[in-house]
């Protein structure tokens, strides 16, 4: 191999050649070794410690961006320096106020976590970054001096390109726990937001993610979680749930009673083997009963609803689909308001909700060949509020188009229903409002395939049944006055 | 500076630097000024561009009609964008049931109290609570169980006395709240604290919140109304009056506008014999370029609120008629509100009135009924005044649901506190009456974003004390304002150097419990 006589040339270069030296490597590696086995020796146990390290770790977030300045400067000099050596010279300085900088940083990072009780996969993350970028400034002090006097060109820069990833991943970490891990992204342009993030992805409806995890993981993911695993125990996802920890099946689907987990939690609390353990709150009788049903049931992860438990929820409701930013289109939408009378209305803040179309200040004025004139702002249209509006059967051809519509208001309209059929293609439709027309049974009928659509009104118009509304009058109990 | 031109002072003017008045008001002042200064320069053709630039997004796209650019809610520059997530509500109807309706008699069923009649209540349940001077005296504290018996209704089976037949019907599509709870034991401040979230008066109300935050459906009819309900002199009527659909430090652009109950729902809206519309917009035109000039010198907001309301009034010179008008009404709605719906000004009239307003584009309809105040005669005035507002309620929300209306407008029924459990002056069998109880009261919502159907919440035995889930008035106006897509927290305005809002600066939430 070449490449042998290189590293052995190389780590010659590297390795000390006095005693000053070596000892100065020698404490280095003590003071790494030990940093490496900082999250070892200082537990964090998620419980809150003394108020001083508390009190002096709250300085954490203070110092940190000191050190960081500093490592960001360091490259910046060193590049700086190929053009006057001068500040080339000024690099080691500055890469050494880093690594002070780092060491103190450190220092009160430990003391917030530990003082101030704060577990987690973040925080453990964020310290493993902050103990790395300590090591690495160490490693960067001492290696600079080597590679520039021995002319060794790729360690160092390597080395110092490393830390500066490094320490944006541990930055980010660090800026998750203080502002949430959304932070960055929660007011991203929804163009962007839609190429870089999964935000599509649709909302859990399973009974699982609905009622039960978010059982698990306010009260039992501290200790059963990614970041700790008592007991082998993790309850984070369905499938680790099901597989158990160190004492087997936690779950025996059909039946809560041998469930251990069903049984930990509804120990008297103050049994030894009570859960969730160490004195925190036991569960609400309601999150109880829902996790028996659920075990009872089968302990699925896919059943929607269970028999017997009303959540209130019990019809998923349609994911809303986002609709695209048109956010460019406000100057034209604006301009349609004041030469048509009716507005389009943003749904709220947030783009991706759409917009409703509001007609009722044009009303009478409004008909067929104004609502075609809307066409170009159908994608983002989720709401036509058409009622009492002059639109007749022909605004069908108009409103199929409008493919994100989720309710469809045409009340108090002429139409008849002739053509209501095109509105079978608007897959979101939720929600379609007759009353008051003329519509008969015959047109509303082939609408029963549209699943989605849930609520279709049909009050005073000839297809309403005859069976008037089914509301009781008279009591079904009475009390003994 | 110049001065206004109803000033009739010859004096030179101060300048509003010098005077004594919050800074905020004086940097408003000077960024108008800067801008009309700048103005200046430019010309009055640019002038005109300013005007539309303060006048807020709708004018800013050169729309500077005068007839348009006044449009309500076109004042919106400064208008929050709203609302902060998407609603399941977009409009919302509160019934406020004025005087403390008694929920020991109505919906708060507590079966046990029979064996207790006229026993005293125990010092335990009452604790240290301070009453009102009216039964603070009182020797003793006999327990009153209702005179009246319940039922149970719908699918639920929910208990309702046999004093609210009709809202019996309507039981499967309520969320009643048992443990709704306020902090203030008299009328004023507890009507107060439930319609703009503080004791005491100047605070905007949740009408005004509302219409400040969402802005207008309908361009033709006020954002908030107020219906009052005509008194029955028989019950003990508080007063109710504008201060409770006041805008507070809010524009008055925001303030509720009140339809009358007798004569013409608006006065002097008809136009006077011998003056024709065209005659009045010319007026009008005329006086809001007066306006405008007053708001070019002086810079003061509220000049736009009085535009905009001058073009408001005109507009509902058509719209208001053919709101009132209930000729084109079929009879299924007499069928259902009742004929006392064909009379202005009755409770059932105000409840359909609301469902009118809330088909075209009112964000928010307030119908008040008065008369609910009880310290005696329970057994004699309580029948009146259930049967005066039970069928309107079940009317309004059948109604809407029939209609389709339901699924995003919200309905609240509520009063501004409880009655007492214990008898206030003489009990007897036939006969006692309620004092006020702010520890808890039953309210109810139903409709958009409201989960239906169920109970909130649980009393003691004595309908005395909250136990399971307290509802507080900030608890309840959050959830309200969520049902709209609203944040409590974000919803502010900066007034006297602190970010008011409706909840207050107490902690309050959303009860997740009531959403569906």
């Amino acid at each position: 191999m070449k490449i042998q006589p290189w590293v052995t040339a190389i780590s010659d270069k590297l390795l000390p050649n006095s005693k000053a030296k070596l000892i100065t490597w020698l404490a280095s590696l003590l003071f790494s070794v030990s940093l490496a086995l900082l999250p070892w020796i200082i537990k964090l146990d998620g419980k809150p410690h003394a108020d001083w390290q508390q009190f002096l770790g709250r300085f954490h977030p203070l110092a940190v961006h000191l050190p960081i300045g500093f490592l960001l400067l360091v490259p910046v000099l060193e590049i700086a320096g190929i053009f006057r050596s001068s500040l080339r010279e000024a690099a080691s300085f500055v890469l050494g106020l880093a690594f002070a900088g780092a060491v103190l940083a450190l220092a009160l990072g430990v003391l917030l976590a530990y003082g101030g009780g704060n577990t987690g996969t973040l925080v453990t993350r964020h310290m493993a970054g902050g103990i790395a970028l300590t090591i690495g400034l160490l490693l960067c002090s001492l290696a600079r001096p080597c590679c520039i006097e021995r002319g060794i060109p790729i360690v160092y820069p390597a080395l110092l390109a490393c830390m500066i990833l490094l320490l944006f991943w541990t930055a980010d970490q660090g800026g998750s726990i203080t502002h949430g891990s959304n932070y960055l992204t929660a007011y991203m342009p929804y163009t962007f937001k839609r190429l870089t993030l999964t935000s599509t992805k649709r909302p859990p409806t399973s009974f699982y993610a609905m009622h039960i995890s978010p059982i698990f993981d306010s009260n039992c993911a501290n200790c059963h979680g990614a970041a700790k695993s008592n007991g082998g125990l993790r309850l984070d996802s369905f499938d680790l749930l099901m597989k158990g920890g160190k004492d087997g099946l936690v779950i025996i689907a059909g039946d809560p009673e041998k469930s251990l987990l069903f049984h930990r939690v509804t120990l008297p609390p103050d049994h030894k083997q009570f859960m969730p353990a160490e004195g925190r709150p036991p569960l609400r009788p309601e999150e109880i009963a829902l996790m028996k049903a659920w075990i009872q049931q089968g302990a699925s992860p896919t059943a929607t609803t269970l028999a017997g438990i009303s959540t209130g929820d019990e019809r998923p409701e349609l994911p809303l689909q986002p609709v695209g930013d048109y956010s460019a289109l406000m100057p034209e939408i604006q301009q349609m308001e004041r030469t048509q009378g009716a507005k389009l209305i943003p749904v709220s803040s947030k783009p991706e909700d759409g917009l409703i179309l509001f007609t009722v200040d044009a009303a009478s004025s409004f008909g067929d060949a104004q609502l075609a004139t809307f066409q170009k702002f159908a994608p983002y249209i989720v709401d036509a509020e058409l009622g009492r509006t002059a639109v007749t059967d022909d605004s069908f051809d108009t409103l199929k188009q409008f493919t994100q519509l989720r309710a469809l208001h045409l009340e108090e309209t002429r139409i008849t229903g002739n053509g209501l059929a095109k509105l079978r293609s608007l897959s979101q439709l939720t929600y379609l409002n007759l009353s008051g027309t003329q519509v008969t049974g015959e047109f509303v009928g082939p609408l029963d395939s549209m699943k989605n659509l849930q609520h279709v009104y049909l009050y005073n118009t000839p297809a309403q049944h005859a069976a008037s509304p089914a509301s009781t009058t008279a009591p079904i109990a009475r009390s003994t006055p | 500076m110049k001065q206004h031109p109803l000033c009739t002072d010859t004096e030179h003017g101060h300048d509003v630097m010098d005077l004594p008045v919050p800074s905020e008001l004086k940097r408003e002042w000077a960024r108008l000024q800067t801008r009309r200064h700048f103005l200046g320069r430019t010309g009055k053709v640019l002038g005109w561009a300013a005007i539309a630039s303060l006048l807020g997004d709708r004018a800013l796209r050169g729309d500077t009609h005068p007839t348009t650019s006044a449009q309500p809610g076109s004042y919106s520059g400064e208008r929050p964008r709203l609302p902060h997530f998407a609603p399941k509500a977009k409009r919302a109807i509160y019934l406020f049931m004025s005087g403390g309706p008694s929920q020991v008699d109505l919906l708060d069923y507590k079966p046990h109290l029979t064996d207790l009649y006229d026993k005293d209540i125990p010092d335990s349940v009452r604790g240290a609570q301070q009453l009102t001077g009216m039964t603070a005296g009182q020797a003793r504290f006999p327990i009153a169980p209702s005179h009246w018996s319940f039922g149970r209704y719908g699918g639920t089976g929910t208990w309702v006395s046999d004093l609210l037949p009709y809202t019996g019907r309507i039981v499967d599509d309520l969320a009643i709240i048992k443990s709704t709870n306020t902090e203030a034991i008299n009328h004023e401040p507890a009507i107060m604290l439930m319609n703009t979230g503080n004791m005491n008066a100047g605070k905007p109300c949740l009408g005004s919140w509302l219409s400040y935050g969402l802005g207008s459906m309908n361009d033709n009819l006020p954002t908030f109304m107020v219906l009052q309900s005509k008194l029955n002199t028989k019950e003990n009527n508080q007063p109710v009056s504008s201060r409770l659909w006041s805008s507070g430090f809010l524009s008055s652009e925001y303030a509720g506008v009140g339809l009358r109950s007798a004569g013409d729902p608006v006065l002097y809206l008809t136009d006077p014999s011998g003056v024709d519309r065209e005659v009045r917009r010319n007026m009008l035109d005329a006086v809001n370029e007066i306006n405008r000039q007053t708001f070019q010198e002086l810079g003061d907001p509220e000049t736009h609120a009085r535009i905009a309301q001058y073009e408001m009034a005109y507009r509902m010179q058509t719209s208001v008629p053919e709101l009132v008008d209930l000729s084109k009404e079929p009879k299924s709605t007499w069928d259902l509100y009742g004929d006392e719906a064909k009379e202005p000004g009755t409770f059932a009239y105000n409840c359909l009135m609301a469902r009118r307003m809330a088909e075209r584009g009112v964000r928010f309809t307030q119908v008040y009924k008065r008369g609910w105040d009880m310290h005696d005669n329970v057994t004699g005035i309580l029948p009146i005044i259930c049967g005066e507002t039970d069928r309107g309620c079940y009317a309004l929300v059948t109604d809407l649901k029939q209609r389709g209306l339901l699924d995003d407008t919200l309905v609240i029924w509520a009063g501004e506190f409880g009655r007492t459990v214990y008898s206030q002056g003489g009990l007897s069998k036939e006969n006692y009456g309620r004092d006020h109880h702010p520890r808890c009261f039953t309210t109810w919502m139903t409709g958009g974003g409201v989960r239906t159907g169920i109970t909130y919440g649980e009393t003691d035995d004595y309908s005395y004390n909250v136990v399971k889930d307290p509802v507080t008035v900030r608890d309840f106006n959050a959830t309200i304002l969520h049902c709209l897509g609203i944040d409590h927290n974000k919803l502010t305005y900066n007034f006297q150097g602190l970010d008011q809002k409706l909840t207050g600066p107490v902690p309050a939430s959303v009860v997740k419990g009531l959403l569906a």
